[in-house]
């Protein structure tokens, strides 16, 4: 793997022993050690430049993000295919919507998306983040670049929300491009019965796709800890989609509503919010809210876990 | 090691942080001593008194009668028997007059009422389907007259013998302590306004009424929060409506306006001339005034048995045993299968001339019906009643936790906020 290189070089000058440096204790001093005044204005900027290329630029994750983007145009083209037919207006959310306002292609789309698709690429991405590299045996000559763990870990957890919002937005321009193409746009329809202007449909259409980017933060620091904490890339992928799931599962047991405020997934379809016709932002802010306590303490967890941890791989 | 130790400390004051972040909130709404110190009937009276008031807010209902749960996702979107069982959110709007409207929200759809004047509309956002009832000219007229009618009584009333607020109050208190203790139970902050708790309590035994509690808000009086607490659950309510964030200001005019959405099915319900008379009038024997409590009223004097009302007073069919809480109707010559199986002119013919009959019960049947015709999902009204009721000798019975009823095989009904054997007592069947 080219990476570790790619993002040593700028700094490969100040730090030319480090990479020499083959065990893990040492590896550790020395990005300890390096937290002192080696570091230079831009450092950090490089450095996510650096990680964004990595993320984005994988052929992996560039699929990934071209399959996620043909849900909504094959959606809209099975929908516009089926529309004289027995199966029109048949199916979950606002599908039988779509056929008189393309509009509702962008909320069925990432209605469809939301349970599993979205917080599948989200666990993706934030669960190779540092078990990818650790995985790869990649993870300590990034660590001998001279930043500090914290700001690399903030680095990759930029790198993985900005993939994840590409994601969404990726998503969301598809669902529009193909239903403004295939259904055309008209003056939107709210769950109430009244009736908004185009103008005001569209900012809704982005209010919805804003919410599901901001709901799907909470799992980037789940999936970021649980990076932090192993080696296998995969397996930190999976553990961070069962989060999600179970955190479904959980929310749908009216036993357990207790503890439904708190799950990770209980805000994620208020997005339908954004679709009513006075929207609800206290409701909203609590969404927001549980997802940046979730940042908070994931975040703070996978802090800890990575600038304490022996590295040696 | 000991700096490694205390990086581990970052997480855990954030959790300490977050948590104490989630909690403020509920703690600051723990206590409410602001409010002046009021009577139960000071209260109520206040309560009579208050003009109504513009607001809007959201509410949460939560029923747990012991029923299945229909939520939204069952019906096909959210729909009115989401409130058979389970949470459900919903949102009002009101300008203290004329005109509201109530949305029932489901995850990705809404159930809207919308009245406005005598006009109302339903919006199913599932179905795209708008229900719209209105008055024809006939009944508009009666509605008129009968406005008319009532505001020339009340001007040709002496003002001096109109009895104030507090003593009707007291009247009224007096009234209902035959059945039933009512006290001030400890202020509560209900979305975040002080509010003053009326409760009552039934006096007997036979009902499966423990306690209703209803929250009035300090300033305006609008009750702000209901809970009916039954006999056999202490721990929970059995139903619950409570405003969660309640706003006293005028809704917008475009929030209580109605629009028929561009593709949707539009229903017109027109109420006649003759439905609105058919319902309005009373039975045989009834005729004249309402009765008003004499000045002298003292409800230790009453037997309670002469409150039961009598033969003439009730629709054909139609008798009630028991007492207060412990009330059970009973409803003869009722063909349930009729019902369930949706023939229209057994609906009709099996539904006595009573104040439920006409459109209500035919939208109430209609809507148990579930006809293919409006695709996807229906529900299946027979199955529906055999899994809410259980049979026993003769009859099936239904048992929530607030409501019993049994159906005899013999076409009689019995309904009643009381046990189950009370009702089989009463037909006969215990």
């Amino acid at each position: 793997m080219s990476h570790a290189e790619a993002t040593a070089a700028p700094d490969a000058a100040e730090a030319p022993t480090s990479r020499t440096t083959a065990a893990g204790p040492e590896v550790r001093e020395a990005s300890e050690a390096s937290e002192a005044p080696t570091r230079r204005r831009g450092a950090f900027g490089r450095l996510l430049r650096s990680e964004l290329g990595l993320v984005l630029g994988r052929r992996r994750n560039q699929l990934l993000l071209a399959l996620l983007a043909s849900v909504p145009i094959l959606l809209g083209i099975v929908l516009a295919i089926v529309s004289d037919s027995a199966y029109a207006g048949q199916g979950p959310g606002f599908i039988d919507r779509i056929g008189g306002n393309g509009l509702f292609l962008v909320v069925t789309s990432l209605f469809l998306c939301t349970p599993f698709l979205l917080p599948l690429v989200t666990s993706i991405a934030a669960g190779d983040a540092i078990a990818g590299e650790a995985g790869g045996g990649t993870l300590r000559y990034l660590l001998t670049v001279p930043v500090r763990r914290g700001t690399l870990l903030v680095a990759k957890a930029l790198a993985a929300m900005t993939f994840m919002l590409v994601a969404v937005a990726l998503v969301t321009a598809a669902a529009l491009l193909a239903g403004g193409l295939l259904f055309g746009f008209d003056d939107l329809t709210l769950l109430s019965g009244q009736t908004i202007p185009l103008t005001d449909g569209v900012l809704r259409m982005l209010g919805v796709a804003g919410y599901v980017a901001m709901s799907l933060t909470g799992l980037v620091a789940v999936g970021l800890f649980f990076s932090t904490l192993a080696e296998v890339p995969v397996g930190v992928m999976a553990a961070t989609v069962v989060v999600a799931i179970v955190s479904t599962v959980l929310d749908s047991l009216p036993q357990l509503s207790a503890i439904h405020p708190f799950l990770l997934t209980h805000h994620w379809f208020d997005f339908a919010e954004f679709l009513r016709f006075e929207v609800s932002w206290s409701l909203l802010g609590q969404g927001l809210a549980l997802q940046a306590a979730w940042v908070a303490i994931f975040g703070s967890l996978a802090w800890a876990r990575f600038t304490t941890a022996d590295i040696t791989s | 090691m000991k700096n490694k130790r205390l990086r581990w400390a970052v997480p855990a004051a954030t959790a300490v942080a977050v948590g104490t972040a989630f909690a403020i909130p509920a703690l600051a709404t723990a206590s409410a001593d602001e409010l002046p110190e009021t009577t139960p009937a000071d209260l109520l009276a206040a309560v009579a008194q208050a003009e109504p008031t513009a607001m809007s807010g959201t509410a949460v209902y939560t029923a747990r009668l012991g029923l299945p749960e229909l939520p939204a996702e069952m019906t096909g979107g959210a729909d009115p028997l989401n409130l058979l069982s389970g949470s459900s959110t919903i949102r009002v709007w009101t300008d203290g007059a004329e005109r509201s409207r109530v949305s029932l929200l489901g995850t990705t759809s809404e159930y809207s009422a919308v009245v406005d004047g005598p006009e109302a509309w339903t919006y199913s956002s599932a179905k795209n389907a708008v229900v719209h009832v209105s008055l024809d000219d006939a009944a508009t007229a009666q509605l008129d007259a009968a406005k008319a009618d009532a505001q020339a009584r009340a001007d040709a009333v002496d003002p001096a013998s109109i009895p104030t607020p507090e003593a009707l109050a007291e009247q009224v208190l007096a009234f209902a302590s035959m059945t039933s203790e009512v006290t001030l139970d400890d202020n509560v902050v209900v979305a975040g306004r002080d509010a003053y708790q009326l409760e009552i309590t039934p006096l007997t035994d036979d009902t499966l009424v423990d306690r209703i509690v209803v929250a009035f808000d300090g300033e305006t009086y609008v009750p702000l929060s209901y809970q009916a607490w039954s006999s056999m659950d202490t721990s929970a309510p059995a139903l619950e409506v409570a405003f969660t964030d309640v706003s006293m200001d005028a809704p917008s005019d475009a929030a209580l306006a109605f629009s028929t959405p561009d593709g949707a099915t539009v229903e017109e319900k027109v109420v006649t001339g003759e439905d609105l008379a058919a319902a309005t009038a009373p039975a045989e024997g009834t005729e004249g005034d309402v009765p008003v409590l004499p000045e002298d009223f003292d409800p230790s004097t009453l037997d309670p048995s002469a409150l039961t009302p009598g033969a003439g007073f009730l629709p054909e069919g139609t008798s009630i045993s028991g007492f207060g809480w412990a009330t059970v109707v009973e409803q003869s010559g009722v063909d349930v299968a009729g019902l369930l199986s949706g023939d229209v002119d057994a609906d009709a013919a099996d539904l006595p001339a009573s104040p439920w009959a006409g459109r209500p019960a035919e939208d109430l049947a209609e809507e148990f019906r579930g006809s293919a015709a409006d695709g996807g999902f229906s529900l299946d009204a027979t199955a529906l009643y055999d899994q809410l009721t259980t049979p026993v000798e003769g009859g099936r019975l239904f048992t929530s936790a607030l409501l019993s009823a049994l159906v005899t095989d013999d076409g009689r009904v019995f309904v009643g906020s009381v046990p189950t054997d009370t009702l089989l007592a009463a037909a006969g069947l215990a």
